[in-house]
């Protein structure tokens, strides 16, 4: 029998009055909340809080809680990247009970802190309740139509002073796949491509450099995929904090095949705790150790070869550079001892393959790019790629952002890394029927830059990415390549506090003519900046309220059942993005072949939607159908291979994991790994992808002597377009209708799929067969060199080691290198200031931080610093202190400890809502602060942007330490 | 008849905090009482090593020996519990307790405490199995439902295990055997070990190269 | 078996011995690494430990006094001031069989002994005394004692009902105890007549009364007791009433400690203050019930004060002739 959680406490409505953190929190659920407001009929408090639809549920759910039934949903952890499974258990409604999915392939029922606490997002008793608008410096509540009106309203007339671009979207990563792709798609209706999210500051460089070196940026194994590792490299990655339950994956690799672990960190993190071998670098000399690393490779021969020679373009360039970091000068850079990175890269030379992760500490740098891309190369150089148990197995952060990025929520791109060309508006705008010249019309019909003489339209233009929104909007308007200015901000889902230069952004934001929140809590965008107006906050329910795909790490998409039904006056993100299209007078071309329900979008119909046109990455086989039977069977997929052995899914691999390609009815089982050739493409093979051309100063671009298993070609080739089908003779294999459909295009723009399902038929890869490239000559630096930060404390290396020259016009904006570094800070600002994560709370924390049973174990917003450091100002731990940037500064707990080297702080970035000292929890709307709050670090974090995709700067920064 | 134990594996603990969260989940107990906790030492050197501790539910426990109104019992399956109708909140087991598993929930004056609260394996209280007083004094009845305590199903790593003690020192000694070394062997290697050796002489030896 | 001690060896204890075929090339020289883990758990070494969880020695992996407090309640404080209490009753049954009470004729003629504000705070102390007696013996010894005759219901209660009444008055006695010294501390200090008294043992091994003052060398004795173990079981009480004064749990074991042992001392002795001042001394009752004393009482037990008294008087009267 299952039990009736039933609790008698009688604490009504007080327990949504803000309370100081260091007091007792409530120990009332939102149950009993339910619960009491139901006894009691609510208070005069509660009655203001509630709709009365809640509170009729509410006494509907007390009343039948006794003998109601309770019914197990199966979902997915909103929290990072793993996907984690979860079985809810739902009675009338509330959420009660959470219990481990033990058949989960992900993670067997395993969660981390957050994991283990997401029943409470089912409760949410400091979640934003009801649409709010900020009146004369007062929150006052609004209805859902009077908001979006007066938004609708506003926006328009933006549109009409100034240009569509001036309005920016800010997606996010917490949105589900349907969600991210309306959200895209919402923006391209509207006509901008000032669209963002999450991914430009914490994997941007990740895909950029990944993708241009083999083909597509992601994950390319999976997290359980490490169990065939036989050693495991991890840089710039904490997954014992970040991705806890990888962990999981990774002992078992340790354990089982004695895999030797090597961590490579400026912090000595609880990774690190449990690795073999420990390399303590100075924070932002990536690219020196891995140069350093690759020298003892190349010094030693342990290089793959064969490998190189049918796979890898440009080797040759890469040990050139290579050449010139002898340990000596590895050691001058980096501070790693010659015998600790020769020791370090010998196991990885000896136990292969060896797999290769890396996360935000290696990506979010002004060189991010080189970093990420001298990390594949490293895996190239090994012949780790392409084979279980090896792979550059990149963490993503949240739940979603592996999808979020696939479905183009980026400046950059459309959906499916179609990028911005006429070609791809051309291809989406068959996909969504619509006419390419009235989507064109939606965007401002000027030109904001030229391509030789021809001016450029603005819809192929890149927008301004989510890391600089700030300079959009305070930047001069002369230096600006767009209309206006942004004078609107759409916080769809985006924590503020997750973006450096604080002090700026306050100002951005008192500049702006709107504000718009739509996010589960108030977030920090509700209080940092002094308004008095024009500020709306609207309440999004969580995805547990909600249903619909998820993209995990390794691509995998799962369907997220809905738990309960939306708390409060909160609606689905889709739901809001309808509303607010329908004001703008776009609902009708949005939704053109998705059913809408009373406001509500159907997701399936957005699911079907994007598989008739993802075919980049193959997006289009995991239809909702094949997700939900997943789902429903999770448990007959394998812990190791995530293949299914038997049962309804027989062959596939769990999640489908993209590319899953051509449509449903190919029941294309999903590619574990990417690149790996020991499987026919049928069964999830694959090639390098050929994407940078065939030839490149007479050198072959295709693989030499290398297919994948069953590939009828048996050589490189290129990507499939209608003419080569014919050129091969294997057009005939089409259907008529396919031919039809397939006459002129390539395999990415056939929406039959007839191209990609007769390449798959002959074993060959849509994509083409080609190598790798170690040499990216698209980019600032071609061959991944290293750069000094901005704000460096080794000036000795700055004149080997110069970083960028100011760039006049990228990504719209002017921006900053050498006329900063010019400046030495390093007099009065001595000690390198790094950030990270902790395990409780996540992203700007503004959830996390609003779940007690995750708050009461972070109370306090603190700096780490060296026992060094703290003697030499004579700071005790615990002692309060001003840690003050060249840029900013903030008032924090010091934590004086040997995790961090002498000369480097650290400080956890997920607090908020206290601003360079001054607490702001009067400022949130009545009951809807955070139990926590504290300075968010990236108020004192500088400025610093990456030369390929302005992937912010926030983990090398200076800054100085004193008693407050 | 079997009996249950704790047993939190050192070498896998990574102090994500998954377990205690996982407690207030499962039995809703309030802000400052936390039944299960996560210790590191060395935090943030070489050696760092953590292990989650709550009730360890001894056979031969001292907070029963030392409590002055005998409100301790040891079910069947060797989980001590207590009463909290019979609990006078006088501390002595906190006093006793080795590893700190007795909760209050106050710390005030006059010495008032409220009534102990510790972890009770999941497997409820006194009062009826599956009643709402039940829930309200101690938590979830897991046990009785054929599950075991969360904190150790939900456990990232699988470093916390519960269960009859038997099977789950066999899973232990089936890692201990899987384990060719513990890290933390590892660890001192080096820790210790200055490298002499020379890249040319390769006398860094390695795990995998002898295996 | 302590079992919880084999779980934590076990959980630790492993690393101790990984299997052969592990040894790196250089452990042959290392100090066993789990011994200097199992030190860092016990908490023997400098580093302390951290948690994410507050509370009271929240970050203390293996409390090191939980056994010994255990071992010093069940083995040692429980066995022994049970002894000493039972023993310290019998011996004053046995006395009071083999002897009797010692009896004074009567004269009729009363003095004044005790003023009423020192007969009130007497008796203010003595009862907060009996009270904490009372509750303290509950919560030392009622498992023992009561439970078995009670059941676990009606035990709760006494013993819930002790507790609070304990902690609640305790602060009572300090007041009392404080008052009481500065009323009596001048007629306690000790002067040689009372080594004379105790080397006689205040006759009670014959040979008639020995000479004593106001209070003889027993009450003083008595009274010094009183002093210190009062100061010791106020101060550990007030730790004990008030632990946020302290941090973590050894300070209020130590109190405890402190608070058992000084109580029981007390509570002994004040079993033959009070067996002496009823059954013991007929006559000594009365004396702090009304403040006033027979003149054989007197003479008979402090007759140095008599003869004081009598001197006195005698010089009131002649004062008083001469004033006339």
């Amino acid at each position: 029998m299952k039990l009736k959680k039933i609790s008698e406490s009688i604490e009504p409505a007080v327990t949504v009055e803000p309370k100081a953190a260091t007091k007792r929190a409530p120990g009332l659920s939102r149950r009993d909340f339910l619960r009491n407001t139901g006894v009691i009929g609510g208070s005069a408090a509660l009655g203001s809080l509630l709709a009365p639809a809640m509170v009729q549920r509410a006494e509907a759910a007390a009343e039948s809680q006794a003998q109601g039934a309770v019914k197990q949903v199966k979902t997915i952890c909103t929290h990072c990247s793993v996907g984690c499974g979860i079985i809810a258990e739902v009675r009338s409604g509330v959420w009660e009970g959470q219990e481990p999915a033990f058949d989960h392939p992900f993670n067997l029922g395993a969660h981390c802190a957050k994991g283990a606490s997401v029943r409470e997002h089912g409760h949410g008793e400091r979640r934003l309740k009801y649409p709010t608008k900020l009146v004369d410096g007062k929150w006052k509540r609004v209805s859902w139509d009077e908001a979006i009106n007066e938004i609708g309203d506003r926006l328009l007339t933006i549109r009409k002073e100034s240009s569509p671009d001036s309005v920016y979207w800010l997606g996010s990563a917490k949105h589900n796949n349907e969600q991210a792709y309306l959200f895209r798609k919402l923006a391209a209706m509207w006509g901008t491509n000032n669209v963002d999210h999450q991914a430009r500051i914490c994997h941007s460089t990740t895909v950029a450099g990944v993708a241009n070196t083999w083909g597509y940026g992601a994950m390319t194994n999976s997290y359980n995929d490490i169990h065939n590792s036989k050693s495991i490299l991890l840089i710039g990655s904490n997954p014992a904090e970040a991705h806890p339950v990888a962990l999981q994956h990774i002992f078992k690799a340790k354990e089982e095949n004695n895999a030797p672990i090597v961590v490579i960190d400026p912090r000595f993190t609880r990774t690190a705790a449990h690795a073999n071998h420990f390399l303590r670098i100075r924070p932002g000399t990536d690219v020196p150790i891995i140069w350093g690393m690759l020298w003892h490779i190349f010094q030693n021969n342990w290089q793959d070869e064969t490998f190189i020679r049918q796979r890898v373009y440009g080797m040759d360039e890469v040990k050139a550079e290579v050449a010139k970091w002898t340990p000596d000068e590895v050691e001058r850079v980096t501070g790693v001892p010659e015998q600790q990175v020769f020791a370090a890269t010998k196991v990885m030379a000896d136990n292969r393959p060896g797999t290769f992760i890396w996360c935000m500490g290696g990506t979010q740098h002004t060189i991010g790019n080189n970093n990420t891309r001298a990390y594949c190369i490293f895996q190239l150089a090994l012949g780790n790629m392409g084979v279980s148990g090896g792979g550059a197995n990149i963490f993503r952060g949240h739940d979603n952002v592996q999808g979020a990025t696939d479905l183009g929520v980026l400046a950059n791109t459309l959906p499916g890394y179609y990028g911005l060309a006429p070609g791809s508006w051309g291809h989406w705008s068959r996909v969504w029927d619509l006419d390419l010249d009235w989507v064109k019309g939606r965007f401002d019909d000027g030109s904001y830059e030229k391509k030789g003489d021809k001016a450029v339209p603005v819809m192929n233009t890149k927008g301004i990415p989510v890391s600089r929104w700030i300079d959009g909007v305070l930047e001069d308007k002369a230096n600006i390549a767009q209309k206006d200015n942004i004078r609107a901000m759409i916080f769809w889902g985006h924590a503020p506090n997750s973006q450096t230069r604080g002090p700026e952004m306050k100002q951005a934001m008192e500049k702006l003519d709107l504000l718009v929140v739509v996010d589960p809590y108030p977030t920090l965008s509700a209080v940092m900046h002094d308004r008095k107006e024009g500020v709306y906050l609207l309440p999004a329910c969580t995805q547990f309220e909600t249903y619909g795909s998820v993209t995990a790490s390794n691509r995998s998409l799962q369907w997220r059942d809905k738990v309960i039904d939306p708390l409060f006056e909160s609606l689905p993100d889709h739901t809001i993005m309808y509303k607010l299209a329908k004001k703008l007078g776009i609902a009708d071309q949005l939704c053109k072949h998705i059913q809408v329900n009373n406001d509500e979008p159907l997701l399936e119909d957005i699911t079907r939607e994007f598989n008739r046109g993802m075919w980049t990455i193959g997006y289009t086989g995991q239809s909702p159908e094949r997700l939900k039977l997943q789902q429903q069977h999770w448990g007959t997929f394998d812990y190791t291979s995530l293949a299914a052995e038997g049962g309804p899914c027989d062959g596939e691999y769990y999640g489908l994991p993209w590319p899953c390609w051509g449509n449903p009815e190919m029941k294309h089982p999903g590619t574990p790994n990417l690149y790996d050739g020991s499987k026919p493409v049928a069964k999830g093979g694959l090639t390098f992808r050929a994407r940078f051309g065939v030839e490149r100063n007479g050198v072959n671009l295709l693989a030499e002597g290398f297919y994948s298993k069953g590939s009828e070609i048996k050589d490189g080739y290129p990507e499939f377009t209608d003419k080569l089908l014919k050129k091969l003779g294997w057009w005939k294999d089409l259907t008529p209708e396919e031919q039809q459909a397939a006459e002129g295009r390539n395999w990415k723009t056939d929406l039959s799929g007839g191209i990609q399902r007769v390449a798959i038929r002959r074993g060959c890869a849509p994509f083409g067969n080609a190598k790798a490239r170690a040499v990216v000559w698209t980019f600032p630096d071609p061959v991944p060199i290293h750069r000094e930060p901005l704000y460096t404390s080794r000036r000795d290396l700055v004149s080997k080691y110069p970083t960028y020259e100011d760039r006049k016009s990228f990504w719209r904006l002017p921006t900053r290198y050498g006329s900063i570094q010019a400046t030495d800070y390093s007099k009065d600002f001595p000690i390198v200031l790094t950030s990270g994560r902790l395990v409780e709370y996540e992203g700007g924390g503004d959830e996390s931080r609003s779940n007690p049973w995750l708050a009461e174990l972070q109370q306090h917003m603190y700096a780490e610093i060296n026992p060094r450091d703290a003697n030499n100002v004579g700071i005790r731990d615990g002692d309060t202190i001003w840690l003050e940037t060249p840029e900013g500064k903030v008032k924090v707990q010091a934590m004086v400890t040997r995790r961090v080297a002498p000369g480097v702080a650290f400080m956890p970035f997920h607090f908020g809502g206290v601003f360079e000292g001054r607490d702001l929890r009067d400022k949130y709307p009545k009951g809807a602060d955070p139990y926590v709050l504290g300075e968010a670090a990236n108020t004192a974090f500088t400025y610093g942007y990456d030369s390929v995709t302005q992937m912010q700067e926030t983990k090398c920064s200076l800054c100085r330490i004193q008693k407050a | 008849m079997a009996r249950m134990k704790f047993y939190c594996d050192a070498e896998r603990c990574i102090e994500c905090n998954g377990c205690v969260t996982a407690c207030k989940n499962e039995n809703e107990v309030p802000w400052g009482v936390n039944r299960r906790r996560v210790v590191t030492i060395k935090d943030g050197e070489r050696g760092e090593r953590s292990l989650s501790v709550a009730c360890m539910h001894c056979s031969d426990a001292p907070c029963a020996a030392v409590c002055p109104v005998d409100c301790f019992y040891t079910t069947k399956e060797g989980v001590v519990l207590h009463d909290k109708d019979i609990c006078i909140g006088c501390g002595y087991c906190f006093y006793a307790c080795p590893f700190g598993a007795p909760q209050f929930p106050e710390d005030g004056a006059f010495a008032s405490r409220g009534k102990m609260d510790k972890c009770t394996f999941c497997a409820g209280g006194p009062e009826e199995t599956g009643s709402a007083d039940e829930f309200r004094k101690y938590g979830r009845n897991r046990l009785a439902e054929g599950k075991l305590p969360l904190c150790a199903e939900m456990c990232a790593t699988k470093a916390l295990l519960a269960g009859d003690a038997n099977v789950i020192a066999d899973i232990y000694r089936q890692r201990v055997v899987n384990r060719a070394a513990s890290s933390l062997a590892h660890g001192v290697e080096l820790q210790r070990q200055k490298f002499r050796a020379t890249p040319e002489r390769e006398r860094t030896r390695t795990r995998g190269s002898e295996g | 078996m302590r079992h919880w001690w084999v779980w934590v060896w076990l959980c630790l204890g492993a690393t101790l011995f990984p299997p052969v075929h592990a040894a790196g090339p250089s452990t042959d020289k290392v100090l066993n690494p789990g011994a200097e883990l199992w030190n860092e758990v016990r908490g023997r070494q400098a580093a302390p430990a951290t948690t994410q969880v507050q509370g009271r020695d929240s970050q203390v992996l293996v409390n090191e006094w939980g056994e010994h407090f255990r071992d010093y309640r069940r083995q040692r404080f429980v066995r022994y001031s049970g002894y000493l209490l039972a023993g310290v009753v019998s011996l004053l049954l046995l006395y009071h069989l083999l002897h009797g009470g010692l009896e004074v004729t009567e004269s009729g003629r009363k003095v004044l002994r005790f003023e009423l504000t020192e007969r009130i705070v007497h008796w203010l102390l003595a009862g907060v005394f009996l009270l904490l007696t009372v509750t303290g013996v509950v919560l030392a010894f009622g498992r023992f004692v009561v439970l078995p005759w009670s059941g676990p219901e009606v035990f709760a209660v006494i013993a819930s009902a002790s507790k609070e009444g304990h902690n609640l008055f305790g602060p009572l006695f300090i007041v009392a105890l404080l008052w009481f010294f500065v009323l009596f501390v001048g007629r306690n200090l000790p002067r040689l007549v009372d080594i004379y008294w105790l080397i006689r043992a205040g006759g009670m091994l014959g040979g008639g009364h020995p000479a004593a003052g106001f209070f003889n060398g027993g009450e003083k004795i008595w009274f010094w007791i009183l002093t210190i173990g009062g100061l010791a079981v106020s101060t550990s009480g007030v730790v004990l009433d008030f632990p946020a004064l302290v941090e973590g749990r050894n300070p209020l074991v130590l109190a405890l400690v402190v608070h058992g042992i000084a109580a029981v001392v007390l509570i002994a002795a004040s079993f033959g203050h009070m067996y002496l001042g009823t059954l013991g001394v007929k006559g000594s009752l009365e004396g702090m019930k009304s403040g006033l004393v027979d003149e054989a009482w007197a003479h008979a037990h402090h007759v140095l004060w008599y003869e004081e008294l009598n001197r006195k008087a005698q010089a009131e009267s002649s004062a008083r002739e001469q004033g006339q």
